[in-house]
């Protein structure tokens, strides 16, 4: 499913390169759940980030389902991860002046889903998160795993193939966070969902069935 | 995915009041303020565009030079011109000519009804122009001698019906016209107006076989108008005009070292950018009108930068919310719609709030501007057609620089909460502030200067006593062979009567154009070369002490000298224009005056017969103890009714058949000011219109900028700083922004002052002060904007500030 050759990716102070990923071969096949660990400042973000089409990298080649994503223009970038990604952030990012209900229901806007269809979609999966009752309340009204929840029902609405989690439990306390993470596993066994996830947490990374571990832009002991 | 954006940028609005109420309060003050102008504007320009051959139709005016000097400039010239160039241009359709008949009195069932402003016109009128005719045939209604038409309202005010065709009316007591057509109201937007035409036959018939005006080139006071065929080009036509008068009058011309010229004026250019001799009614100022225009749009331009301003300056905020849709496959243009939408909203309530404004200010309008405006003009499509106008315009112009900077930013930098302010955005903002206070001072340097130039004008000496004069409008109805009799003891019955002091018959009085303009005059010693125009008075024995002229040289005239009949009083300027450095020097001299010898008895200084956007000119008084003109009659204060009654008793037994019309002198000397005023008012209210809203988006903005300063301040605060140091901190960047804009506003005010007061012969100096005292005014206003903001962040607790980091 992603294939990553020889990915670097740099910033240049002062005539000096510093390198955030460097030299990365990385191949995720569909169906894996893998785990990204790694200090602050590895690049573990930064990697998620080329995976996720969010950045560039300088060089290095990247294929996403057969695509040569590298070569490909912004729009049909967008085209693609609208339609085989989703997200899940940290910070829940969830956008402050909209319902539940209209959060969950903004990404099939942007892929123009009927109406009518629409409603079935996100009827169907506030049910399978058992937050039907939450769906008018805006985000500042629920407590940070319900968001989480939210955020997590967002990037699924759409079905995509690969969901890209940064962090998904940083904010969260710890019996939240078990929810979350076995919500993923569910995600990942019933339905064969791909997912990355990039944690600090070893216990988090344990759900999945792959670790990497990156260091100063490298991956140190791909298992 | 409408009500998507429906719902966020209505969410946004009341979770942002203030700033919305900023941004819609602004704006639709600036679209009212446009709208409203525009409806001005609108109307000065639709002057004449609704004569269906308005493209064709050109006025000849008339260009008199002396020694190759200009010396004249008329609406209305020579008498024989339209039939002349008729015959000779083939270029001519038609032709229209005109000459005043001045004001009437119409007798009917022993009531009096008084008509100014009438014309004798040839049968074409109707034709060439599209004045429509209710009753009567347009193409001969003026073709026979002695007929009339008259308008709708009026035959209704003299018969009680509109139907009056072939009635007959006694006109002046004297000759018997018959009602040929009856005309609907003339509009008020027509370079022209008048009740009552009188054809230009009967014209021919008064004057008399000796005079013969359709040959004469020398006889001025026609009003020529030329319907071009089409496909002519007039300025090719216009090439043509010398030589035919050359032909025609070139000997004469020759004679006195005279020149004339003639030059086609389009029929829609008279309104805005004519202002010659005996026009037919006072035009308006196109300057005036593109000023105003311009005005209109400096408001709305402010507005749209307050949006741009804070809605740049509030990105961050909306920033992640940028950021996540880019995420979940928001495509840029989609975000761009999105933000476009959202100021199409601001735009659209800002409307609504407009309209109010409009509907609420229409009656104060009208009373500053002096104009009609009234709801009727909701159903015009131009209002319409304007308001959508200004909302698309208001909605992209402003929209789109927010909504590119919004939809730009990268999803990964504002997600994680780095995103910084540009300084590319932070300059841009500063310019457009910039602009904004640039635009401010421009309009308050201005306003400052008309208002000063008024009152300038006001105050100025005129050199002549307009005060406790009663001017009473000249007899119409009166036989030329007892007038003298008659206006003898009219005076003679006043004089002795308590409260009036004297009583003057003059040709002209002050306040107004000298209609009398006579040319060929020179000294009796030089040869007709040397002749130039004057303007001349006829007036009686008292015109001088009663107006308070001041005598430099010579006398007044005087009964007792019994030759005065032949005397003539020079001002000023006259006496240069004859060739005299020293008044003294002219004293005695003898002038060729038409035809007549005429001897110089006295020189007065200088007078203000205009107001003093005029220039002095060549001014002749001339003695005519016998003129038949306006009656001035000086009253003493306090004692004003008793006197008018006294007045009109006397007019009424020595004029009967003429109405009883007065006026105060000094108010109709000041009415000459009342469009200047007028001006003055509306630029002013616009001006702080405009302050005021550039000032809501400077508050906008010092609270976001003094917002995101909260930190430093508080830094600086636990470092010692005074809150004085703070202030000055939070001011400094205000004050430096006022004083690019006043470098920026101060040349270019400079400029459209200097040629605004070009049109003014007197005209106050450009002073430091006209450009300083904005810039304090905009320095006081700013400041107290900004202290509402800044002040409070000051003052606060650098605890509170530094906690929520």
């Amino acid at each position: 499913m992603i294939k990553l050759e020889h990915i670097s990716k740099w910033v240049t102070t002062a005539g000096l390169r510093t390198f955030l990923l460097k030299d990365i071969n990385l191949t995720i096949n569909e169906g894996e759940f893998l785990s990204i660990m790694g200090p602050s400042g590895s690049g573990k973000s930064t990697l998620l980030n080329v995976i996720g089409m969010l950045d560039d990298a300088n060089e290095g080649e990247y294929n996403f389902l057969g695509q040569p994503i590298h070569t490909l223009k912004e729009k049909q970038r967008s085209q693609l991860y609208k339609q085989y990604i989703g997200f899940v952030f940290q910070a829940y990012h969830l956008i402050d002046e909209l319902t539940v209900y209209e959060n969950i229901e903004t990404p099939l806007l942007y892929q123009d889903t009927k109406s009518a269809e629409r409603k079935a979609m996100v009827a169907d999966i506030l049910d399978r998160f058992n937050i039907v009752g939450k769906k008018d309340l805006f985000p500042s009204q629920l407590s940070g795993g319900q968001q989480q929840l939210v955020g997590i029902a967002r990037a699924l609405i759409s079905s995509p193939k690969l969901i890209l989690a940064d962090e998904p439990t940083g904010n969260l306390n710890s019996k939240q966070g078990e929810e979350i993470m076995d919500l993923f596993r569910k995600l990942n066994e019933e339905d064969g969902v791909t997912i990355i996830q990039v944690t600090h947490s070893e216990k988090n990374a344990g759900y999945g069935n792959r670790i990497i571990h990156l260091l100063d832009g490298r991956i140190e002991q791909p298992r | 995915m409408l009500k998507n954006y429906f719902k966020i940028a209505f969410r946004n609005i009341f979770m942002h009041k203030a700033y919305a109420a900023i941004n819609i309060v602004g704006l639709a003050i600036g679209m009212a303020a446009c709208l409203l102008i525009l409806q001005y504007v609108n109307h000065e320009l639709s002057y004449d565009q609704f004569h269906v051959q308005k493209d064709r139709i050109y006025r000849v005016t008339q260009d008199r030079y002396d020694n190759g000097v200009l010396s004249t400039q008329w609406a209305a010239g020579a008498y024989a011109v339209g039939n002349s160039f008729k015959d000779a241009f083939p270029e001519i359709a038609d032709y229209v000519k005109m000459t005043q008949a001045g004001s009437v009195v119409v007798k009917e069932n022993n009531n009096l009804f008084k008509i100014e402003q009438t014309y004798f016109a040839t049968p074409s009128f109707f034709t060439v122009f599209s004045y429509p005719l209710l009753h009567g045939d347009a193409a001969t209604a003026l073709k026979e001698p002695y007929h009339s038409v008259i308008s709708a309202t009026m035959a209704k005010k003299i018969f009680g019906t509109d139907q009056v065709l072939g009635k007959t009316m006694l006109v002046n007591n004297d000759k018997l016209y018959t009602i040929s057509g009856v005309m609907a109201d003339m509009p008020e937007n027509t370079h022209f107006s008048t009740e009552m035409l009188f054809s230009y036959s009967s014209f021919l018939d008064l004057v008399g076989p000796n005079n013969t005006p359709e040959t004469a080139w020398s006889w001025d006071g026609c009003l020529t108008y030329l319907l071009l065929k089409k496909g002519t080009d007039p300025v090719k036509l216009e090439k043509k005009f010398p030589a035919l008068v050359q032909a025609k009058s070139g000997e004469e011309l020759k004679r006195f070292n005279a020149g004339v010229t003639y030059h086609l004026q389009p029929l829609t250019d008279i309104h805005l950018y004519s202002n010659r001799m005996m026009e037919a009614r006072a035009n308006g100022d196109g300057k005036t009108t593109y000023l105003m225009l311009g005005i209109a749009l400096f408001i709305v331009v402010i507005a749209w930068i307050n949006y741009i301003n804070l809605a740049t300056a509030k990105a961050i905020s909306r920033a992640k919310e940028v950021g996540i849709r880019k995420v979940i496959g928001s495509q840029r243009k989609q975000l761009i719609g999105q933000f476009l939408f959202e100021s199409g909203l601001l735009n659209a309530m800002a409307i609504i709030l407009a309209a109010l404004i409009i509907a609420v200010s229409i009656p104060s309008f009208n009373r500053i501007t002096g104009h009609h405006l009234d709801f009727s003009i909701l159903q015009k499509p131009a209002f319409w057609g304007s308001l959508l106008l200004l909302f698309l315009a208001g909605t992209f112009l402003s929209g789109i620089y927010p909504a590119l900077v919004l939809s730009g930013f990268k999803p990964i930098t504002v997600l994680k909460g780095k995103l910084v302010n540009t300084t590319q955005g932070i300059i841009l903002r500063k310019s457009l502030v910039v602009f904004q206070f640039a635009a401010s001072l421009f309009l308050l340097i201005g306003t400052l200067t008309v208002s000063k130039q008024v009152s300038y004008m006001k105050k100025q000496e005129l050199g002549m006593q307009v005060d406790q004069v009663l001017v009473i409008k000249p007899p119409i109805v009166a036989r030329d062979s007892t007038f003298m009799n008659q206006m003898t003891a009219f005076k003679q019955s006043l004089v002795s009567q308590p409260g009036i002091s004297a009583i003057t018959a003059s040709s002209s009085i002050p306040g107004e154009p000298v209609m009398w303009n006579a040319g060929g005059i020179r000294l009796l010693s030089q040869d007709d070369k040397a002749a130039k125009q004057y303007r001349v008075i006829a007036i009686d024995y008292d015109y001088v002490p009663l107006y308070g002229l001041k005598l430099i040289a010579g006398r007044n005239f005087s009964k007792e000298f019994g030759t005065d009949r032949k005397a003539v009083i020079f001002n000023q300027s006259g006496i240069q224009q004859l060739g005299f450095q020293k008044p003294a020097e002219a004293i005695g001299k003898q002038i060729f005056f038409w035809g007549d010898t005429l001897s110089i008895a006295g020189v007065v200084s200088n007078f203000h017969q205009q107001s003093l956007r005029d220039a002095f000119e060549p001014l002749i008084l001339r003695s005519a103890p016998d003129v038949r003109g306006y009656f001035s009659v000086k009253v003493a204060a306090g004692n004003i009714e008793p006197a008018i009654k006294t007045i009109q008793q006397s007019w009424n037994s020595f004029f009967p058949g003429n109405t009883f019309e007065y006026f105060f002198l000094d108010e109709h000397f000041n009415e000459q000011y009342k469009a200047d005023q007028r001006f003055g008012t509306v630029f002013g209210i616009f001006t702080w219109l405009a302050i005021f809203v550039a000032c809501l988006g400077l508050f906008g903005l010092a609270s976001f900028t003094t917002l995101q300063r909260t930190k430093e301040i508080g830094i600086r605060k636990v470092l010692g700083a005074s809150v004085v140091s703070i202030l000055n901190l939070l001011y400094k960047e205000f004050v430096v922004l006022i004083g690019i804009a006043f470098l920026l506003a101060v040349p270019i005010g400079w400029y459209a002052n200097h040629l605004w007061l070009q049109g003014y012969a007197f005209r106050i100096n450009l002073s430091p002060l006209l450009f300083l005292m904005p810039l304090v005014l905009i320095l006081i206003v700013a400041f107290l904007t900004v202290s509402l903001q800044t002040i409070r962040a000051a003052l606060a607790n650098p605890i509170t500030s530094l906690r929520t980091e």
